[in-house]
């Protein structure tokens, strides 16, 4: 089975063996029947479409009930640009399909505020909307009625530059323009903005948290995701001829749901697969067309529940988020770099200037009546280790969610080198130099532990989305720049060993460091770590102590919450206890297990015996 | 002056209706923070069942429960095998889709099985021809009744819900499942029991729907649904008086812009009411954002 898997993944992935499937089917077009040809076409404006959902729900999470509507932007705005001016379908597809990434973009903003259930039914509504134009605004959209009269290859109208298009053209135009968006979208995918969707899948803060916008990030989603669908029904509205607005109902978001869901979510090959199957399936046989209803709603009921991974997980290994060639020439080089360097440490977080401090002034935090931290203010010193330590709900989370812009402050003020950065998102505290890490490790569960730490270059790169999808220079130089920096963490950390596991297959420990290491890669000045040694084996406590103090020595400012008093005593250099949100004691380990209230508060008889 | 009086108590009715459905919907996103997507097949299922046992010659009283038994049961069935699974394994995803395409299965097999075709309804409660004076307008007895009905359930479900044993019981499910468990709570029974309450009052809004409407198809139901979406969100998800208030809103604003601009706006213009809603305050009229320790 799995031997199968590796054998379809390569040819599935090989340039040549792709190449010579495209030789084959556009040359071999002409020999098939009419009737085949059309229904590839079909399979094609499928696949395009799908893809589009491939972008917002496989990739960034985002489920959309109403995609048709953004189909139909693209078919109905392609057609009727192209009835009133005449212009051919280069023009009008690619003007169409802009259109609908501009509303896609625009709807990302209500849909950006909320999450699962509202986005679904805000999907849903959206879909409806666009149908009650479509049906309604009978003078652009023909109505109940239809539009006809829509250029069109199978007809014969579709004319362009002089020359009559064949079935047989346009089937090469549209091959041609898919086999492009699926390269495009795998580049995009392999790029710091393709893994910056799917980190937003699983945790929103783990994306600020390394400086990673929400926003935009969910904007691009949208806006992509709104030009796929747009292209795919451009393809369409020029490949029927007519459009009736029922053919863009909730039944076509469906539809492609069943499709994407079926192929695999965030599977290209299984999606292209299942697209064409689809495609051609109730074509073939009669009884799938009669109950086609039935089996959708069996698919949709049972797919993400028994069989998750869909075609794509069936006969394909998990698709990989780093390209796989600049990673192999990054670890030729990394290896040379490392060896360079005596003491093993990755040179690049060295921190140039002067080791950075942050200061609290009187912080308040109430969340409603209750109140998590009551006036804290506190200094950490550049450079040093200091420890955050107190009982559960003494405010230490709180403490550091707000220096890490989390949330802000009811009242009181944060400064960082002496500059007031008091409310800044965690975003711009991420670009400031403060990242940290989770009590619970955030992490995309299926990327590897390499994709997971290279999430935290997200920021260190600045190429954009065409950039990566065309794959340009600058976005080869910087991925390779970051690969090789992550190397250097990876060894560091010393999980090189794991980094092509998938870290939902890893024990906790492994994770913890994960999540280390994407923080690091962010290159910080000051990091906040929350628990970093909770759950950890003694073997694992010692090499992360044996870490922090690297990192002490590169002049990184550390700050962490721990319960585990022998983990801390020879690590840290200050200590600051709190209790129901007030400091109790500022010091060292020592003068902190002396100390009277810090007995009574924290550590009790039983803890003390322990330590 | 007597046109827009009019409206407003049409859209009043029909707005009744939609709290109905909103309602049901909070039932399940108090126990479970989820909903069926699929509920329109069932308040179509309870119709067309009302509908094709009353045409065998039962009476429409026993056709009324009958068809509320059937979705009775299908609401386990819904969270037994779309829900509760998906919970476990799929993530927030898995529900979304496993509930609608559980609505598209019974679609597809009412379709498949009794045909496409729009089957009468029969006239349950009064007929087109009963009509009372409000106001001086004539008003139709099955507008005023579903208003009645839908109204009469919303009571005494938030009555039960605050008042008995079985409405802590359910509150305190809301609240914490995990402690829920811990004390003691049948939390199973009671999140089943959440979607077997939450399938009947989406049938009696199917019922209460249809008979107005006169005819049912396997398609019904899709829209009323979308509607309960619109009143609970404008409400505020989880809230009964919110739910209450924003369905009879919306059934009055869709009515008026049928009435003075467009039928064909009716519905566009709910949407474009819960696009906004989500976008400027998700957590409705009535609802309060929730305060979140990260």
């Amino acid at each position: 089975m799995n031997t199968m898997r590796i054998f379809l993944t390569k040819l599935a992935t090989h340039p040549l063996a792709l190449l010579v499937l495209f030789i084959v089917v556009f040359f071999g077009a002409p020999h098939l029947r009419g009737a085949t040809l059309q229904i590839l076409s079909f399979a094609l404006v499928s696949i395009l479409f799908t893809q589009s959902i491939n972008v917002l729900t496989g990739m960034a999470g985002q489920i959309s009930l109403g995609h048709a509507a953004f189909f139909g932007i693209g078919a109905y705005g392609s057609a009727i640009i192209a009835k009133a001016f005449g212009l051919n379908l280069f023009l009008t597809i690619p003007v169409a399909a802009i259109v609908s990434s501009l509303i896609a973009y625009l709807l990302s903003y209500p849909a950006g505020r909320v999450k699962e259930v509202y986005l679904a039914m805000m999907t849903l509504g959206f879909g409806q909307i666009f149908l009650e134009v479509a049906r309604e605004w009978t003078d652009l959209t023909g109505g109940v009625m239809g539009l006809s009269g829509v250029p069109s290859a199978s007809l014969g109208t579709l004319i362009i530059l002089g020359h009559k298009f064949s079935t047989v053209d346009y089937f090469r135009v549209l091959l041609l323009i898919t086999a492009c968006s699926m390269i495009f979208i795998r580049n995009f995918s392999q790029s710091r903005l393709g893994r910056s969707l799917f980190v937003m899948h699983y945790s929103e803060l783990a994306a600020g948290s390394v400086g990673i916008a929400r926003r935009q990030t969910k904007q691009l989603a949208y806006a992509l995701s709104g030009l796929l669908a747009g292209i795919s029904g451009g393809f369409y509205a020029h490949l029927v001829g007519y459009l009736g607005p029922e053919s863009f109902a909730i039944s076509r978001s469906i539809e492609v749901l069943v499709v994407a869901i079926v192929g695999g979510l965030w599977s290209s090959a299984g999606q292209v697969i299942s697209a064409v199957f689809f495609t051609f399936l109730p074509e073939q046989l009669q009884l799938f067309a009669e109950y086609q209803f039935i089996a959708y709603g069996l698919i949709l009921t049972f797919t993400l529940i028994l069989f998750k991974q869909g075609i794509g997980g069936l006969l394909f290994l998990p698709p990989r988020f780093i390209r796989q060639t600049w990673l192999a020439t990054a670890q030729q080089k990394g290896q040379a770099a490392v060896t360079g360097n005596a003491k093993n440490e990755p040179l690049f977080l060295k921190i140039q200037t002067a080791p950075s401090d942050i200061s609290v002034q009187a912080i308040t935090m109430r969340f409603g009546g209750l109140v998590a931290l009551n006036s804290v203010s506190l200094d950490i010193q550049a450079g040093h280790i200091t420890a955050l330590v107190g009982p559960n709900g003494s405010g230490k989370s709180t403490l550091v969610n707000i220096i890490a812009g989390v949330f802000p402050p009811t009242s009181g003020q944060v400064f960082l080198q002496g500059t007031e950065v008091t409310a800044q998102s965690d975003v711009v505290m991420a670009k400031k130099g403060v990242v940290r890490t989770f009590q619970d490790p955030r992490l995309v569960p299926h990327f590897t532990v390499r994709e997971n730490i290279m999430l935290g270059a997200h920021a260190k790169m600045h190429y954009t989305w065409l950039e990566a999808g065309l794959s340009m220079p600058r976005v080869h130089l910087q991925e390779a720049q970051a690969l090789q920096q992550c190397s250097a963490i990876l060894q560091l950390l010393d999980i090189e060993a794991v980094a092509e596991q998938a870290v939902e297959s890893l024990p906790y420990g492994y994770r913890r460091m994960t999540e280390l290491g994407r923080a690091l890669l962010a290159q910080p000045k000051i990091i906040l770590l929350d628990e970093p040694a909770a759950g950890l084996s003694d073997v694992e406590m010692a090499r992360l102590a044996e870490i922090l103090i690297k990192l002490k020595g590169l002049g990184i400012t550390v700050l962490l919450i721990e319960h585990h008093m022998d983990f801390l005593t020879g690590l840290v250099d200050e200590v600051i206890v709190l209790d129901s949100g007030s400091i109790i004691f500022k010091g060292d380990m020592l003068g902190m297990r002396q100390d009277p209230a810090v007995i009574a508060a924290y550590l009790g008889d039983d803890e003390v015996q322990h330590a | 002056m007597d046109f827009f009086l009019s409206l407003v108590i049409a859209g009043a009715c029909v707005g009744s209706v939609y709290a109905l459905v909103a309602v049901g919907l909070n039932l399940t996103f108090w126990t479970t923070k989820t909903l069926n997507f699929g509920q329109g097949a069932v308040m179509m299922l309870c119709a067309i069942s009302t509908a094709l046992l009353t045409a065998q010659g039962i009476s429409n009283g026993v056709g009324v429960i009958a068809g509320v038994a059937i979705v009775a049961v299908v609401g386990v069935i819904v969270e037994r095998i779309a829900v509760r699974p998906a919970l476990k394994t799929a993530g927030s995803m898995g529900w979304v889709i496993a509930t609608l395409g559980f609505g598209i299965l019974l679609q597809g097999i009412t379709s498949k099985f009794f045909g496409s075709q729009a089957i009468p309804f029969p006239e349950v409660l009064f007929t087109v021809q009963d009509v009372i004076d409000i106001g001086g307008q004539n008003i139709s007895l099955q507008y005023v009744s579903i208003f009645v009905v839908s109204i009469l359930i919303i009571v005494v479900l938030e009555g039960l819900t605050r008042y008995t044993v079985l409405g802590t019981a359910i509150r305190g499910t809301a609240q914490d499942m995990e402690l829920a468990i811990v004390q003691g709570l049948p939390v199973n029974l009671i999140v089943s029991g959440s979607f077997v309450l939450s399938s009947v009052m989406a049938g009696i809004a199917g019922i209460l729907t249809a008979q107005i409407s006169g005819t049912v198809d396997p398609a019904f139901g899709f829209e009323l649904v979308l509607m309960g979406f619109v009143a609970a969100v404008l409400g505020g998800m989880g809230s009964s008086a919110g739910a209450l208030v924003g369905g009879i809103i919306v059934g009055i604003i869709g009515k008026l812009v049928g009435g003075y601009i467009s039928t064909a706006a009716e519905h566009g213009i709910a949407f474009a009411l819960l696009i906004m809603m989500l976008a400027l305050r998700p957590e409705g009229f009535f609802g309060r954002a929730e305060v979140s320790k990260a």
